[in-house]
This record gives structure tokens, C-alpha cells and sequence, in this order.
């Protein structure tokens, strides 16, 4: 596959809607704080199609919208988690399959990320709620899962210059 | 619970040959396998090992207590029985009468079966969700409070105990009654005191699947309470109380 995908930005949500981790590949020195004003905007967007969708939503939720040099697709787990992907525009056939396996790898990684029993030593007296590690994500536990995402995008055909934003 | 995690770059044949394979292995790791006998040992040893455990800890915890009493820091702890408020010790310790020790010992042992009893919720509790999450990647979304239901008696189920649950039944007003009729983490107990005394043992063992289902459901966004109950070996209920309103 020839690296015509470019990865600007990609944004996990809690299904609290609180963001659990915001990373961004740009390599110019753009404001990366525009990507999560893109995440929060996304975050209408979803709502609106997945109550649109009624009952059988897929988790697969396509291109949301499109800003001046961004298109921003969208994903949602039945644990509803929401991944936003912001790729840069470009005139090349962008094709489903790949956004799709990009998805899949990223809540792979997410997966991985959450399965680590050491994230919450000391467990809540309220064992009920268990949605406090998202708030931890800049802490130096979550490396790995800063890691394996910048991997992702490496892999999708990026140079490594990550610039993290938790 | 066979299938684990991986993320090794094997190299797999895609069948679109438009995307990488470094990407299709990354989103579709392959399962690594472990013996199934062994994880059945493992289930059963964690039980003894956890109640070993919680013994000491729950023995550490008294010992600190003891030493603030004597020190004075905080009142002598509240006796369970009848003994005469005027002994320091807790009510374990006195011999005033032998009914009043069954009782005390008793109420210890509850106490400790009760700690060991939260720390394995707490482990099911917790793989419970994240199960959940590696289950639910390739399914559509829920559309309603039965289908998670469904999703727990038949996935979670087939996954981590092989087989599906037998009977499921509703009031429609929130609770549901899981029953399985050979439940697997206790098909294999049994006791030299018997079959009531089994059966009161096993009720530590079913801590783990229960916190599994409880995690798994909070993770799906409802919270509610999850009571296992046996009535006799292998078989096996659980009512799940959801919250009103779902």
C-alpha cells in the first residue's frame, strides 16, 4: 500500500464522554489543541447518527465530516467507547476496508491497554464504577498504550514524530 | 477464557492485498491458546491461595488494631457475643461459655470467608470487563437491556465455562435468574463431610464467576447486583437485580 494516509490525529472517549487519550501526528507545528476541539465536535456528530440509527447500529460509524484539511471518521465499541480518526485530506481513494482494520487495531490496543491489572492497585471501596483509570491516561502506566498507538500510525505509513497530548 | 491477547507481528496472509500486513496482524492479533485443564487447576488453587492470603492480611490488620487499642488510640472493638464488655480482647478470645465460642468462631469464620469472598469478586470483577470488551469487538451494538443479557448467557458463558446457560428467566421488571444446570467451576467439588458441607464451600467458589458477571455488566453500562446461588452441586442460579428504568 503505497503511504498516501496520513494520520493527523486520533482521539479516545470514555463512554462518559470524558477523553481518555488525545494524539496527534502532525509534523508541521500546528495548535494540536485544534484536534481536540475536533474530537469534541465529533462528539455531536456520533450521538446524532447512532440515535438515528435506531436499533441496529454497526460499530463502524464512516466519515463524520469533513474541515478545511481534515477528514474525521468515527467508531464506536458496544462498550461505547468512541474512537475518532482525523486523517488529512487528500484526492486519493480513501477506501473503507482500511479505515476499518485501522479501527480494529486501535481498539485492540485500547483493549491491551485497559486489560492491565495494575493499572488500579488499590481498588474503590465503590467497586461498582470502574470508569476512574481513564482519568489516569497521562500518568507513566499508560506508556505502553502511548506506545502501541504511535505504532499503529507508524504503521498506516507516518514517520515517528509524535507530538503526545493526553 | 482461552483466547488471549497478542501482539507479535505474525505474518499473515491479508486477504485484501491493499492494506499492509503489519496492519491486519495488528488489528486481528492471533489467539494465543493455554491448556484448559490447567486453567481449571488454576481456578481451584487461586481459591485456596486467596483464602491463605487474606488470612494473613486480615491477621496483619488485627495486629495493628490490637496495638492501637493497647496504646490507647482508639476504644476496644465491640464484642460479637456475649461476653462481658470489660475484657479488652475481642469476643474471640473468651471462654465463658462453649456456645458462645461456636458462635464467636463462627462469626470469625464468616468474617474471613467474607474478605476472601470480596477479593475474588474483586479479580472477576475485573476480568469480567475487560473480557467483555475483548468479546464485544466485532459485534454490532446492543439495542436493548435482554440482548446484553443474551450476550452475557451466551457469549461470556461459552467462553469462559464452554457451555451456554440452561434456563434464563425474567420478571421483565429488572431481575434475572441465570440457572445452570453443571456449572463447570463446581461440577468437580465434592467433600468428605458431606454434601451439605459441599455445598457451603462452594459458595466461595461461585465468587469469581459472580464478580465475572457483575464486571461484565458494568462494563456494558449497567449496574446492578449479581447473587449466585447453589442449591446443590453442579448446579448453579444467579439473579441479576438491574436498576429500574432499563
Amino acid at each position: 500500500m503505497a503511504p498516501n494516509l496520513r494520520l493527523n490525529a486520533v482521539a479516545f472517549i470514555s463512554p462518559q464522554n470524558h477523553p481518555i487519550l488525545i494524539r496527534t501526528f502532525a509534523k508541521q507545528d500546528e495548535h494540536s489543541i485544534k484536534y481536540h476541539y475536533i474530537a469534541h465536535t465529533s462528539l455531536d456528530v456520533i450521538e446524532e447518527r447512532v440515535s438515528a440509527a435506531g436499533k441496529a447500529t454497526e460499530c463502524y460509524l464512516g466519515l463524520l465530516y469533513a474541515m478545511e484539511d481534515v477528514a474525521v471518521y468515527g467508531y464506536i465499541t458496544p462498550l461505547k467507547v468512541k474512537i475518532v480518526l482525523a486523517l488529512a485530506l487528500s484526492d486519493s481513494v480513501v477506501r473503507d476496508v482500511e479505515i476499518t482494520m485501522i479501527f480494529k487495531a486501535l481498539h485492540m490496543t485500547y483493549y491491551s491497554a485497559i486489560s492491565n491489572p495494575f493499572l488500579k492497585l488499590n481498588p474503590p471501596t465503590d467497586a461498582a464504577h470502574d470508569h476512574s483509570p481513564y482519568l489516569l491516561v497521562g500518568s507513566p502506566k499508560w506508556k505502553n498504550f502511548r506506545m502501541r498507538v504511535d505504532e499503529i500510525s507508524r504503521v498506516v505509513g507516518n514517520t515517528p514524530n509524535a507530538v503526545s497530548n493526553p | 477464557m482461552s483466547a488471549r491477547n497478542s501482539l507479535q507481528m505474525a505474518p499473515s496472509i491479508s486477504a485484501n492485498p491493499s492494506v499492509p500486513a503489519n496492519l491486519a496482524a495488528l488489528a486481528d492479533p492471533p489467539t494465543r491458546h493455554i491448556d484448559a485443564a490447567v486453567m481449571d487447576y488454576f481456578l481451584i488453587e487461586l481459591v485456596n491461595t486467596l483464602r491463605e492470603s487474606s488470612a494473613v492480611a486480615t491477621a496483619r490488620s488485627k495486629k495493628v488494631e490490637q496495638e492501637m487499642v493497647e496504646a490507647g488510640l482508639i476504644p476496644p472493638p465491640v464484642a460479637v457475643s456475649s461476653a462481658p464488655p470489660a475484657k479488652k480482647e475481642s469476643a474471640r478470645d473468651s471462654v465463658t461459655s462453649p456456645n458462645s465460642r461456636n458462635t464467636a468462631k463462627a462469626a470469625v469464620l464468616d468474617e474471613e470467608e467474607e474478605a476472601v469472598r470480596v477479593r475474588l469478586e474483586a479479580i472477576g470483577l475485573h476480568v469480567g470487563a475487560n473480557f467483555t470488551e475483548r468479546l464485544c469487538r466485532d459485534r454490532p451494538m446492543f439495542s436493548e437491556t435482554l440482548d446484553a443479557i443474551k450476550f452475557i448467557c451466551k457469549d461470556i458463558w461459552a467462553a469462559c465455562w464452554d457451555k451456554q446457560v440452561d434456563n434464563l428467566r425474567t420478571n421483565h421488571r429488572g431481575i434475572y435468574v441465570l440457572q445452570d444446570n453443571a456449572f463447570k467451576p463446581i461440577s468437580r467439588l465434592s467433600s468428605w463431610e458431606g454434601r451439605a458441607e459441599a455445598v457451603k464451600r462452594a459458595r466461595l467458589y461461585v465468587a469469581m464467576p459472580a464478580g465475572i458477571i457483575r464486571g461484565a455488566l458494568s462494563r456494558l453500562g449497567f449496574h446492578g447486583a449479581v447473587v449466585p446461588e447453589v442449591a446443590s452441586l453442579p448446579q448453579c442460579t444467579f439473579q441479576v437485580k438491574l436498576p429500574k428504568g432499563t
